[in-house]
Order: structure tokens, then C-alpha cells, then sequence
């Protein structure tokens, strides 16, 4: 407190009511009642991220111009961003909050970019020094098979992934065709793996020259065996000449086998197998016909690959269900039915019911059958259960067996190559957890991405970076008078006259100036990305700049508690509470 | 040079002439093409000024007040809502004693809604601790702005430059616009008496308790006090150095005259031809020009009717419930006078009608033909 004047009469006094010294002894600080404070929160992408990427926080690295930042804490959580970036389903695009304002951002795309961009650094990787004593044997090596080696390697462990087939990779190698995931992306993130230290083994299928008996020396074992077995249909003739199913042809496809088919061709199914069959059959110089037993929307299979399917010629008929395959002389002829959709099922989509009498004939070529692929179960060991086609684990992986982890397609039905990376990511930490003899779910617990069920695995390793409050900011929280609508970038597609002659990828990435014009879209939510409304609007000037984490505080001493930093704040970075006195 | 421009461009030059440092304005009719005419010489590079949008003239004067406490020139712009609408902000530019300089052309409040030329709301704000100049043509307006800007500057208050809507705002005259190195030396650079330096931090207008708050008040009636003599010498240092003068008031017809017309603003043009007319008949009639409304200029005006017996006043504007706003500051400043002449107070002219030379010769004959106002408020042209 500094003194007051008194003055005699006006003759003394200054011509306005001046201080004559700062007021800084003033602590205006004390008249507040409610507190606002940085604290970032969780944005809606990565809650939905079933891989755990802090999208935010790379695209922000990509707005900042620093790719190999981006690349950096993609690596955190992702292996394998090229690919994601290509065949992801990108949940993080269906909750985006931008969708609430015009259109969500081309996260896919970004990630692409920056997976692309790192491998054209050419950067040697070096190998982790494998300080651990424990080893660790992974059977498969799918996409949660190689997320769980990469992220046991990083954390000092032995790794040994065991593959039945001759080239790693699982079901993206054999089920992926190349013009949605060329095989070159792909072996380019399996080699930043492998550089890493983990080894893999081809050519050794589990069960038959694999035994877990001489998997004695590992003291930890994952199984991903995925689910290579394709469903049958269940009706008469679908043994038959002619008759292949889906995964089996894909497979020759993409391993670069020579295949024997008719000309024209009928796939049965409606997921995504079914579309990348008929797509690569277009691409050998056939005819594709898809028989679907449901109509469009409840097709399983992915929006943009129904779209590119058309485009490329492969025909589809809806709510035809074939009973019966029939050989007549060359030819296959399926007896089929019409269906009309009754009540919703248990996976929520309209039953299909045959509409009686309804029999009619197409005759084709070649039949392939790609209704749906299943676990095999008959090499599984004794003590792990399987229940309605799944392996049944722990949340963090463990089975009933001692040791024995599973994951990816074998332990859930949600197929996709994000849930199976997040699933070997999970289950490299619960087998950290086991080996160090901690409690795995009390781990997972801390890292949630919100309410879970992903996991961000830089947390666990740096705890004290960035914290987040697990509250997912919803579009309500933005203030969205700073931000433009804008149109979403789109990727430029190959033209369909050359698309269907070969299987070169049919997306082009993003050009560095489109990345960065879309990364700007990024509304940030719940991220700090310094744009200083705060600064700018507080009337106390009690925003402090700082070099930490938290690029900005508040000066406590002098902020009133208006709140004007928490309402002008465009992406909910700052929270306000009440004033504990 | 001399240029054939209006009211609105006039005092667009003269805010160049003055080299003012920061605008904020914010747009209505009729004032609207002042700030359009600046920010657009502004936009082009032609005008180094900083000009700041706002929301509101409220805004726009609260920008003024923060500019002007960090010791730049500053200038405002408005009419009628929206000097309405600045009323707290201009008792805050004037006790923290910022010489801002503002021009607001004369338009009536509504409702009913009315655009035209009315001087109610710059009357409205007599209380507000500025200085008002009320112009007769399109020169004065310039002229008035360089004075303006050396009053203020030495007084430490603001100053309100007011025109009519359309009668001057819109129309064009022949204006002498002097050139940038003959102002300069009129208008010395702006020293704030209080300068912001971020490395001594000092609180401004903090608060006053009872103990000195008076004191302050009576600080800023001093400086009005001071008022009449400052300008006084800048009229007289800018008649010589451009030839035109105004004084406070201005006194025209008969030198010894019974009827004196006391009107403001450009009623007095069409007043100066109705007079020669009458004085040529014959009458024993004057008419005062009150340029100055704040301070009143008492003095000056005691001073130019000695002898007249009646004094007639027509105002373009009206405080419901008393009369016309001159002739009631007027009569007070009369009451304690040893001379006291009738006074006469018209009203005419409300939300622009036009006050012809026949209302104006209307008012002089009931002035002539009358010893007292037969009553408080003499209505002229109102359709009963």
C-alpha cells in the first residue's frame, strides 16, 4: 500500500486524479470470484481415435510448418500413419466439431501427408537398445500384432513376431489391394519396425509349426491371429468348381499369384472384402456383379469404397440373396431370392426376409462368396475362451492363461485397422504391466483419451507433458465468431479409364500447400494453440506469456475474474471455476 | 486554394489540415461522409492516420479517450443517436481533462424518426464539460476545426465543432483551404500533460473521493472560465494569419438598434438578409451570431446589446417543458444584469423544416409589435 495524498486546496492538487506512482501494490486479484484457468481438454477427434493419435496436437505441428514435429508425435501412438492415412475409416472426420459449422477436417489426408513427407527424409531409424531381460513372442503380424512390437520394442523389450504367411503384415498385405494401400507404404512402415529391433519371422503358422510349448522361453506371448477363415454361405453348391471365396483371391491377388476366372463374375457379401474382390476382378479385365442381401445402408462396407466401386464399373444389386448355385455347362447359375427388410436386428440394421416366390436365375462365370470372415479357433490353447466368434480378454488383453495376451480381430468385432493398432498398443502396455508385476488397469485408467476406450501411451511415458481433462469439448464450447466457414479439401482421385487398369493407388495425397491450408481449418478444440484472444482481450493485462508447457498463465495478483479470456477463448483451452475463499 | 466542396468535406480538410493522429468513428446520416471521405484517404495511403473501427460511438469516443491519454492528436465524428449514445464517454473525455476534438452535425432524435437538421442533440449534451461552436457556412466549419484543435490543446478540454445537417453537411460553397505549411505553425504538435510512459506506470483517473472530488470540478469550471480569452487569441492570431476571424459572437444591422435577433448556426445567414431589408425600412434592428454556446459568451453578449430593449431568439431546438435552450441560457444569464431587455424566445425550424425569411421577418414584427412576450414559448410556422 503506498500513501494517499491530502491535499490543501485545489491550487496543490493535479489537473486530473493521477497516480504518482505505480499500482502495482493494488492486487486487484482479491476481488475475484471466479478463477479462470489454461487447462486443454479433450477434442472430439482423438476421443474417437480408436488408435489414440493427439490429432490436435500434430495438426498444430503441421500449421507451425513442422512436419517431422507432426511425424514425431504421430510416432507417439502410431506406427503406421501412411497407412492409416490411406484406408482409415477416420472416425476422428465423423466426430470432428467442424462438421457442426460447415465441414470436418481431412484428418486422414493430414496424416498421410506427414507419413509421406517423414519417409521422403529418408532419416535412418536407430535401433532401441533392448535393455530387458524379458522376451516377448507375437503371433502375427497384422497391424495389432506390429503395434504391439513396435511399442514393447520402444519400451526396451525383446520382440520376436512370429507370421504364417511369406511376407508380413496380415490382412494388410493379403486382404488390402494396392490401389488402396500400395505395397510399397506398407513395407516402408513395416521396415521402420523392424529397424526399431523387432525381428519377425515369415513363413511359420501358428498351430502347425508353431507350437506354444516351444514358446517356453518367452516370458510374455501375444496372439493376433486375426480372422483369416471366410464365412460360408451355408447352401448347396457353394462347394463347387468356379466357386472361390473372397479372402483366398485377394490374397493370391495381392501376393501376386496368377488367378483363373470367368469373365463375368458374382461376389455375395456386402462388406468390404466383397467391394475390394469385385474391385480387383475390374482390374483384371472382368465383369463384377456384387449380390448384397440388404440395401446400401446397411452395407458394411466403407462409403468411398461403394462410390469408387461404381465409378469403376462394378455393378450392384440390392436385397438379393442367392439359395442355391447350380453348374450349367460353363456357366454358374445362382438361384436367388428377392428381400424386403424386416425388424432391426441385433446389430442394428433391418433384417433381410425373402419375399416368397420371389426365385430368379443369373448365370455367371465365376462365383465368389465374401460374406464375412471368422476367427480360427483350432490352434487356440486350452484355457482361452471363445464366445460368439471372439476371443474373450481382459480390457487390457489378458486371457485366462497365465503370460497370454490376444488381440486385434480375435478379440472384438469391431474389424478395423485402427481398433487392431489400438488393441496391440493397449496390450504392449498391459504386458509391460504384467512383466513389472503392475496393475495394468490402473494404468489404462490414467491414460484414457477421454472416457476411453482408446489410450494415449505418450502419457503414460511422459505423465507431465500437456495434461488434459478428460472432458471431450463439444461444438456448444467453441466460440465460433473467430472462425471463416470454409470448404474441406478434397483428394484428387486417378481417372476411372486408368484406375481400371492396374493397382496403382487410386487417392493422390495432399499437396504441402493444401495440408496446410486445411490444417488451418482446425478449430483446436481444447487446445491452446496460442492465438492470444486472451492476451489481446484481458482488460487487466494479466495474461502472462511464458516459455512452458502452458504457453500462457494468469497473473492471479490482478486478475479480476471476469472472464472475458474464458468467452473470447474460441476453442474452450481456458476453464472457469469458483473462487475457494 | 480555393475549393467548391461541403459542409462535410470541409471538415474533412480540416482534419487533415491539423494532422490529427488517430480516428474512430463509426457511421450516421448526415455525418456519415466525413468519416467515408477520411478513411478512404486513409485506406490509399494518402492520410497517415491511424483509424480505428468500433462497433458503437461509444466505442469509437472510448477509443478517442484512450488514444488521446496516449498523447496523440485525436478526432470523432458523429450526429444526433449516435452523439446520444457517446453521452457517458463524452463527461469522461472532458474530466480527464483530453483535448479531443469532435465534429457532430446538427440531426434530430427521433421519434419520430427524422434525419434533418435540428440542434437537440448537440444541446442535449451542454452539461458534458465541452466546449460547442456553432458554424454559419462551410469556411467557418474548417476554420473553426484548426482553432479548435489550439483551444483544446491549451485548455485541456474537448471541443464539440457543430454544423447543420444537409444546409451545410451536403451542400457545396467556395472554401479557401489553406495549405499544410501555413497551418503547421498554427497548430503547434500535441504535448499531453500527462504522458504514458509503460517503464513509470501511473494510474489515470483513479478514483476521487469526496475530500478533492469538488476540487476537480471546480478545476474544469476554471478552465472554461479561461475559455473566452484563449480563443480570443487564437481567432485573433488565425485572422492574421489567414484573414478570417469569428469571435464568440458576432453583432450585424443597425449599430444602435432596439430589436436584437440572436439566432446560431445557419439561420443566421438567412437572418443577415431579412435585417438589411428591415433596416433599410427603416427599423431600429440588429442581429447577434452566437458561434460560442459553451461557455456561454455573457460578457460578450451583455457587452453588444446595451441599449436594446428587446432581444429576440430563435431556437432550432426545444427542452420540453422550458423552451427554446439559447434564449433560456439567455435569460439566466441576464437575471443579474442592471440592463435586463425582454427576451423573446421563438421556436422554429424543428427536424430541419426550413425557417424562411418570412418566419424570420415574422418573429422581428411580434418582437416590434410587442412590449412582453405574450408567452414563455413563441411558436413560428407551427400548423395548429
Amino acid at each position: 500500500m503506498t500513501k494517499q495524498f491530502v491535499f490543501k486546496g485545489a491550487s496543490e492538487m493535479p489537473m486530473i486524479s493521477i497516480s504518482l506512482g505505480h499500482m502495482d501494490w493494488n492486487k486487484t486479484g482479491t476481488w475475484r470470484t471466479q478463477r479462470p484457468f489454461y487447462e486443454d481438454k479433450t477434442p472430439p477427434c482423438s476421443a474417437a481415435c480408436p488408435v489414440g493419435n493427439d490429432i490436435v496436437a500434430f495438426i498444430q505441428k503441421i500449421t507451425q510448418g513442422d512436419f517431422e514435429g507432426a511425424w514425431n508425435l504421430i510416432k507417439e501412438e502410431n506406427p503406421y500413419p501412411g497407412i492409416c492415412g490411406r484406408v482409415c475409416f477416420h472416425p476422428c472426420e465423423s466426430k470432428c466439431n467442424r462438421r457442426d459449422y460447415d465441414e470436418p477436417i481431412v484428418i486422414h489426408a493430414l496424416e498421410r501427408f506427414v507419413s509421406d513427407f517423414a519417409s521422403n527424409l529418408n532419416k535412418k531409424i536407430e535401433k532401441v537398445p533392448g535393455v530387458r531381460k524379458e522376451k516377448i513372442a507375437i503371433i502375427g503380424s497384422g497391424p495389432a500384432g506390429m503395434s504391439c512390437a513396435y511399442h514393447l520394442v520402444k519400451l526396451h523389450y525383446d520382440v520376436t513376431v512370429f507370421e504364417s504367411s511369406s511376407l508380413a503384415g496380415g490382412m494388410l498385405r493379403i486382404g488390402i489391394p494396392s490401389y488402396r494401400l500400395p505395397k510399397n507404404v506398407l513395407d516402408r512402415e513395416i521396415s521402420n519396425i523392424v529397424a526399431l529391433g523387432v525381428e519377425i519371422r515369415t513363413g511359420i503358422p501358428f498351430g502347425e509349426n508353431l507350437k506354444l510349448d516351444s514358446l517356453k522361453d518367452y516370458q510374455a506371448i501375444f496372439i493376433a491371429t486375426g480372422t483369416h477363415r471366410s464365412r460360408g454361405l451355408h447352401i448347396p453348391g457353394e462347394k463347387g468348381k468356379s466357386v472361390f471365396n473372397g479372402l483366398d483371391l485377394l490374397r493370391k491377388i495381392n501376393l501376386g499369384n496368377k488367378v483363373k476366372l470367368g469373365d463375368k463374375i458374382a461376389i455375395i457379401g456386402g462388406g468390404n472384402t466383397a467391394l475390394d474382390v469385385a474391385r480387383s476382378v475390374i482390374r483384371l479385365g472382368k465383369k463384377a456383379t456384387i449380390l448384397y442381401r440388404r440395401s446400401k445402408e446397411e452395407m458394411p462396407a466403407f462409403e468411398d469404397e461403394i462410390v469408387e466401386a461404381i465409378e469403376e464399373g462394378v455393378k450392384i444389386r440390392y436385397l438379393v440373396n442367392p439359395i442355391r448355385i447350380q453348374q450349367k455347362d460353363s456357366l454358374k447359375r445362382l438361384e436367388c431370392m428377392r428381400m424386403e427388410l424386416g425388424e432391426k436386428d441385433e446389430s442394428g440394421r433391418r433384417r433381410p426376409v425373402p419375399i416368397p416366390n420371389s426365385n430368379f436365375f443369373i448365370e455367371e462365370d465365376s462365383v465368389i462368396i465374401a460374406a464375412g470372415e471368422e476367427i480360427e479357433v483350432s490352434f487356440l490353447p486350452k484355457g482361452m475362451e471363445e464366445r460368439e466368434g471372439i476371443v474373450l480378454t481382459q480390457r487390457d488383453g489378458s486371457t485366462g492363461i497365465k503370460g497370454i495376451f490376444a488381440g486385434g480381430d480375435l478379440v472384438s468385432n469391431q474389424r478395423t485397422v485402427a481398433h487392431a493398432i489400438g488393441s496391440g498398443k493397449k496390450t504392449a502396455l498391459a504386458i509391460d504391466c504384467y512383466l513389472k508385476g503392475k496393475d495394468s488397469e490402473e494404468a489404462i485408467r490414467q491414460i484414457l483419451i477421454g472416457e476411453g476406450p482408446s489410450i494415449s501411451i505418450f502419457r503414460h511415458l511422459y505423465p507431465d507433458e500437456r495434461p488434459r481433462n478428460p472432458h471431450v469439448v463439444t461444438f456448444e464450447e467453441l466460440n465460433t465468431d473467430y472462425f471463416e466457414p470454409s470448404k474441406r479439401r478434397r483428394e484428387s482421385k486417378g481417372l476411372v479409364k486408368k484406375r481400371i487398369k492396374g493397382f496403382g493407388e487410386v487417392t493422390s495425397g495432399f499437396t504441402e500447400s493444401i495440408t496446410l491450408e486445411e490444417a488451418e481449418r482446425c478449430f483446436s478444440c481444447g487446445t491452446c494453440n496460442g492465438c492470444e484472444n486472451c492476451y489481446v482481450f484481458c482488460p487487466d493485462a494479466s495474461i502472462i506469456k511464458t516459455e512452458e508447457i502452458l504457453s500462457h498463465q494468469v497473473d492471479y495478483d490482478f486478475c479480476k475474474g471476469c472472464g472475458i479470456c474464458f468467452s473470447e477463448c474460441p476453442r474452450g483451452a481456458i476453464s472457469l471455476k469458483e473462487e475457494a475463499r | 486554394m480555393k475549393k467548391v466542396i461541403t459542409g462535410n468535406q470541409a471538415v474533412a480538410y480540416g482534419v487533415i489540415l491539423s494532422r490529427v493522429d488517430v480516428i474512430s468513428a463509426y457511421p450516421i446520416t448526415p455525418q456519415t461522409t466525413i468519416v467515408e471521405e477520411l478513411s478512404e484517404l486513409i485506406a490509399s495511403g494518402r492520410l497517415n492516420t491511424r483509424f480505428l473501427k468500433v462497433e458503437s460511438e461509444h466505442s469509437a469516443m472510448a477509443a478517442l479517450i484512450g488514444a488521446s491519454t496516449g498523447g496523440v492528436r485525436c478526432f470523432t465524428a458523429t450526429s444526433s443517436h449516435g452523439l446520444a449514445y457517446m453521452h457517458e464517454m463524452l463527461h469522461w473525455a472532458s474530466g480527464a481533462r483530453l483535448p479531443i476534438v469532435m465534429v457532430n452535425v446538427n440531426r434530430a432524435i427521433a421519434p419520430p424518426w427524422n434525419i434533418w437538421s435540428d440542434q437537440s442533440d448537440s444541446l442535449s449534451q451542454r452539461d458534458t464539460g465541452w466546449i460547442q461552436f456553432y458554424c454559419e457556412n462551410n469556411q467557418e466549419v474548417l476554420d473553426t476545426i484548426l482553432q479548435a484543435y489550439r483551444i483544446a490543446e491549451s485548455i485541456k478540454l474537448p471541443v464539440m465543432v457543430v454544423l447543420d445537417a444537409y444546409v451545410l453537411s451536403h451542400t457545396s460553397e467556395p472554401v479557401e483551404i489553406p495549405t499544410m505549411e501555413e497551418v503547421d505553425p498554427f497548430i503547434p504538435p500535441y504535448c499531453p500533460e500527462y504522458p504514458i510512459d509503460t517503464q513509470e506506470p501511473m494510474a489515470f483517473s483513479m478514483i476521487a473521493t469526496p475530500e478533492h472530488f469538488l476540487e476537480f470540478r471546480y478545476k474544469i469550471q476554471k478552465a472554461m472560465e479561461q475559455v473566452p480569452e484563449i480563443a480570443k487569441k487564437v481567432d485573433d492570431e488565425f485572422r492574421s494569419r489567414f484573414g478570417r476571424g469569428y469571435g464568440a459572437i458576432e453583432r450585424h444591422g443597425k449599430e444602435e438598434a432596439e430589436v436584437i435577433l440572436m439566432t446560431s448556426g445557419t439561420v443566421t445567414s438567412t437572418s443577415r438578409i431579412v435585417i438589411r431589408k428591415l433596416v433599410g425600412e427603416g427599423y431600429s434592428i440588429a442581429g447577434i451570431k452566437i458561434k460560442r454556446f459553451r461557455p456561454f459568451p455573457s460578457e460578450e453578449i451583455y457587452e453588444a446589446i446595451k441599449g436594446a430593449k428587446k432581444l429576440a431568439v430563435i431556437d432550432r431546438n426545444l427542452s420540453a417543458g422550458v423552451g427554446g435552450i439559447f434564449a433560456q441560457e439567455l435569460r439566466a444569464s441576464l437575471y443579474s444584469r442592471e440592463e435586463r431587455p425582454q427576451v423573446f424566445g421563438f421556436i422554429s425550424g424543428l427536424g430541419g423544416r426550413d425557417i424562411t425569411p418570412e418566419l424570420i421577418e415574422e418573429a422581428i414584427q411580434y418582437t416590434v409589435e410587442h412590449p412582453r412576450p405574450e408567452e414563455e414559448i413563441l411558436w413560428l410556422g407551427l400548423k395548429k
